[in-house]
């Protein structure tokens, strides 16, 4: 169990580590020992890392870029179940600039189909049930709560 | 001292790419999985290149294309907000 000691920060390490592993070697081997040292690391590196101005902002860029991943994929989500249900393109756009377009059936495909499939079309493409996308949604927009609140919270773990 | 400072930048600049990279990467994977979920084809447009995530081409069935602004855009967005979040931390930092 003491190779757990292994995770934490060198600083740390240097000032406490012989300390830490004498401790951990006489106490057993349980799980929750595993637990308290993981936890205790992830501190520590916290510790580091807000002390440091340029790896605050690392740690910043980071946590920025997820909550950017998060954005685009339920921008993404929410252009198909803002176009469901539509035959018409819907477009996802800024001014002259189109990011996405959303097309209910693919245009081409549906004029080279006779007059009963495209009706048979149409009702595949209307009758599309939504709520996977707004269960996708939920999921992201949940994650994106937790992805936000993270630094927070771990500025409350002691 | 100089060189080393930039070869400070230069790693800083190459790491800031990376993770660009890997974010981009991300949303690709997602988009895919989530494309095959909800059933509607993947059109990804960067530089005259297609490249299509679909199913069944026979099967009619919506489809989403991500044109070559969105494609730049996700980029930019990406590395904007990693930025603004760091900016924002670094103005904001004090000794703890």
């Amino acid at each position: 169990m003491s190779w757990l000691v292994r995770l934490y920060p060198r600083s740390w390490r240097r000032r406490y580590g012989a300390e830490m592993e004498d401790l951990v070697q006489v106490m057993p081997g349980r799980l929750s020992v595993a637990l308290d040292l993981l936890i205790g690391a992830a501190i520590a590196y916290r510790d580091v890392i807000r002390r440091d101005r340029v790896l605050s902002a690392a740690g910043a860029y980071l946590h920025g870029v997820c909550v950017a991943v998060l954005l685009q994929a339920i921008a993404f989500v929410s252009l198909i179940l803002a176009g469901q249900g539509s035959s018409d393109p819907t477009d996802f756009r800024l001014g002259p600039l189109v990011f996405a377009t959303m097309v209910g059936l693919p245009q081409v495909i549906y004029a080279q189909l006779g007059e009963s499939l495209q009706a048979q079309a149409s009702i595949l493409v209307l009758s599309r049930a939504w709520w996977p996308e707004a269960v996708l949604l939920t999921l992201l927009v949940f994650a994106l709560a937790i992805v936000i609140a993270t630094p927070r919270l771990l500025r409350r773990l002691r | 001292m100089r060189v080393r400072k930039v070869t400070a930048a230069v790693s800083a600049l190459l790491l800031i790419a990376l993770t660009v990279a890997v974010a981009e990467a991300a949303i690709f994977a997602l988009l895919t999985v989530f494309s095959s979920i909800l059933r509607v084809y993947l059109v990804v447009e960067l530089a005259d290149r297609y490249l299509l995530v679909n199913q069944a081409l026979w099967v009619p069935m919506p489809h989403v294309s991500v044109h070559e602004a969105g494609t730049v855009g996700s980029g930019l967005v990406t590395f904007g907000c990693g930025l603004g979040a760091a900016a924002w931390r670094y103005r904001r930092w004090r000794p703890a």
